[in-house]
């Protein structure tokens, strides 16, 4: 499947923050024919591996690095009904400014089309209308009748946004939950590449649940692999009239490579060396403080795990037009193959530079640390 | 009697005791953790496939921590957990060591619609500063008597303790379960789900479940909230910090549509619970809530429904008596 079809199908799959099983299923498919083993975390996250070619005779392990996207999309829950209406609530954060007469489909006892009304602007004060509507003020509409819809609709059925992806000129295309399906296209992309390339570590590709809702797919499921090296794919702002130029990567121009407290100096070194010897473009983007994406939660896991974060350009987000460019796509796949196959020895050792050299300087702590390693490793 | 005593967050140890005479004929094995947990286990009956089951009910009520004591003798203080200014006016906290105190506002300072925390402060009665019986970081619980209304109850600790009361009910009313039970009463729920954390990665389990109050909307000109007193235990869809795992929230409604207990779902859009620390523990574990309906949640004047807590005991004893299938 080409990238973009791949990207149509996770973008039309309904599964907000908790609710990622259809995804999922696609995710377990879509890895399944190159990777060697697949599991499902008691989350809801999809593991899958890819083994390493190292050699059989080595008596450590394989490193591991872990390439992640996540599954869930933003969206509504219902929270009450009156008179045949559905009041909701939101998980995760959407653009409210936008949710006003969208069409959305209810996940009650069967799927049910609606749309988000409110008070017509022929009713409203001036004041009102100069305002953004409240989320408390708006309701979503399926056409039934008070009775009726009590047997369709339970409190806290999720909804989603209807709404199916479209191509735009220069290789574009609009839809919903490019957050962060479009990232899961791209770790696709990185094991199709990899079906080519030699790689000594072992790759683990992740598709995470519960991003939007505080990153909790990716604490657990690092938890589980307790990886060497995780890089986090995840959208960022591209550049486009009115926004601020920090930290705006143009869109078809490939990506950002995030630096800042929540990324391994290293790892990020690392990314820019591979992406300059294979010519593809990027830029470096900075964060002083939380990257808002995956990584933040992945760093911190364990005994903390060197991290590095992809930004993937992407417009309007949080909106049902979410918009990049697909090439953008397909060389974040590249970059992550190519850097994956780079891990090697020397760089595994120069990651833990810090506690050879400390052992060196004191052979009792040094001793100590050694057996905290071995045992944190396996 | 466990409404009354004192427990604000990070002072348990009261409250820990009155609960654990309460458990410990009921367990097969209680301890406590570092942190203070109590943590009642419960021994699986028959074959497998057993589940190792992770309840959770916080012992710790929101109150205060003095921050200072003036030459006249009053307390400034800081909250221990959500604490409204606007609902202490007019009534009491009592520290450890029995002594009761007063909340009062500054006059010049406030008004009767705003009232600040940091405008406030508790007055014990003394006639100066010296030689209080009170030092800064004593912390305090809110004073009121627990009081029955027949069907309902109020009392100033309904969050966590009717929580900590159907727990106990339910390792009473429960002869045996096919899973390996944990019954935690834990600490610090109020500042942060702290103890839930420490304990959850402690005991490591298949399936975790918090019992703890949530809002109601049935009260006058009330927030929209499908909730009310006495429809039933509520069974958690989302809270703000949590999305209930989709297999644990179906096993605990078919638990309470088989034995026809009323149960009501809730979208509770301000607050979590323990659940919120249980499901990210380690590998992440899959996490629910039942919750009690409470109204006048975080005031010194929590109701619940009687009826309802019962049913909620009934809920859990179903749902634990049984295989659960998280699909």
């Amino acid at each position: 499947m080409s990238a973009k079809d791949f990207l149509q199908k996770l973008s039309e799959a309904t599964g907000i923050s908790g609710y990622e099983h259809s995804v999922r299923e696609l995710m377990v498919e879509a890895f399944r024919p190159y990777t060697d083993e697949i599991s499902v975390t008691p989350a809801g996250n999809v593991i899958a591996i890819k083994r390493g070619t190292r050699d059989p005779k080595s008596k450590t392990p394989a490193p591991k690095v872990l390439i992640e996207g996540h599954m869930d999309e933003i969206g509504l829950m219902v929270t009450d009904i009156e008179r045949g209406l559905l009041r909701f609530t939101q998980v995760g954060g959407f653009d409210v400014r936008v949710l006003l007469a969208q069409e959305v489909i209810v996940h009650g006892k069967q799927p049910l089309r609606g749309i988000i009304g409110s008070r017509p602007p022929h009713v409203l004060t001036d004041a009102e209308r100069e305002k953004v509507i409240p989320m408390p003020d708006l309701f979503v509409d399926v056409g039934v009748p008070e009775d009726k819809v009590r047997d369709l609709v339970s409190i806290g059925d999720p909804i989603t946004l209807a709404r199916q992806m479209i191509s735009l000129k220069g290789n574009l295309v609009a839809g919903k939950a490019f957050d962060d399906r479009c990232a899961l296209v791209s770790v696709v992309e990185a094991l199709k590449h990899l079906a080519t390339l030699k790689h000594s570590w072992d790759v683990y590709a992740v598709a995470n649940v519960q991003e939007e809702v505080g990153l909790y797919g990716a604490m657990t499921s690092t938890f589980k692999i307790n990886p060497d090296v995780a890089i986090a794919l995840d959208v960022s702002h591209a550049d486009q009239p009115n926004s601020t130029e920090v930290n705006a990567v143009p869109l078809g121009d490939g990506m950002g490579l995030a630096m800042g407290p929540n990324i391994h100096p290293l790892v990020h070194k690392k990314l820019i060396e591979v992406a300059n010897a294979n010519e593809i473009p990027f830029k470096v983007t900075a964060y002083a403080g939380a990257t808002g994406t995956n990584a933040w939660a992945m760093q911190v896991v364990q005994a903390g795990i060197p991290t590095g974060l992809i930004d993937i350009p992407l417009r309007y987000m949080h909106t049902s037009v979410e918009t990049l460019n697909l090439n953008d796509l397909e060389r974040i796949g590249r970059l992550m193959a190519l850097f994956c196959a780079a891990l090697d020895e020397k760089f595994f050792k120069e990651l833990r530079g810090d506690q050879i050299e400390s052992e060196k300087e004191n052979p009792k702590k040094g001793r100590e640390g050694g057996r905290r390693r071995k045992k944190a490793k396996r | 009697m466990i409404a009354e005593a004192y427990g604000p967050s990070g002072h348990e140890h009261i409250i820990r005791e009155v609960i654990r005479d309460e458990i410990k004929s009921l367990a097969d094995e209680v301890r406590v953790d570092a942190l203070g947990n109590l943590i009642a286990h419960r021994k699986a009956v028959g074959a497998t496939p057993r589940k190792k089951v992770m309840l959770a009910a916080h012992m710790d009520e929101i109150g205060v921590m003095v921050t200072h004591i003036d030459e006249k003798g009053f307390l400034r203080f800081a909250s221990l957990g959500g604490v409204f200014a606007n609902t202490l006016v007019g009534h009491r906290c009592r520290f450890e060591n029995g002594i009761i105190g007063a909340f009062g506002q500054e006059k010049k300072n406030s008004s009767r619609t705003e009232t600040q925390l940091d405008k406030m402060f508790i007055d014990i009665g003394a006639r100066d500063g010296k030689n209080s019986p009170i030092n800064v970081g004593d912390a305090a619980g809110f004073w009121r008597e627990f009081t029955d209304l027949g069907d309902r109850m109020i009392a100033k600790t309904m969050d966590d303790r009717i929580g900590c009361a159907v727990l106990i009910e339910t390792l009473r009313q429960l002869k045996k379960s096919p899973h390996e039970i944990f019954a935690v009463f834990t600490v610090q729920e109020e500042v942060g789900v702290r103890g839930a954390t420490t304990s959850a990665f402690g005991v490591q389990p298949d399936v975790a479940i918090a019992i703890d109050v949530t809002d109601t909307g049935d009260t006058p000109e009330s927030n929209t909230m499908a909730v009310a007193l006495g429809k039933g235990p509520a069974i958690k869809v989302k809270d703000s910090g949590m999305l209930a795992h989709r297999g644990v929230k179906t096993a605990l409604i078919t638990a309470a549509q088989e034995n026809k207990i009323p149960y009501q779902l809730e979208v509770l859009t301000g607050g979590s619970t323990d659940a919120m620390a249980m499901q990210v523990s380690r590998e992440g574990v899959p996490a629910g809530v039942v919750s009690i309906p409470t109204r006048y949640v975080h005031t010194p004047s929590e109701m619940v429904d009687f009826d309802d807590a019962q049913n909620a005991v009934k809920l859990l004893v179903a749902f634990l008596g049984k295989p659960i299938k998280l699909d």
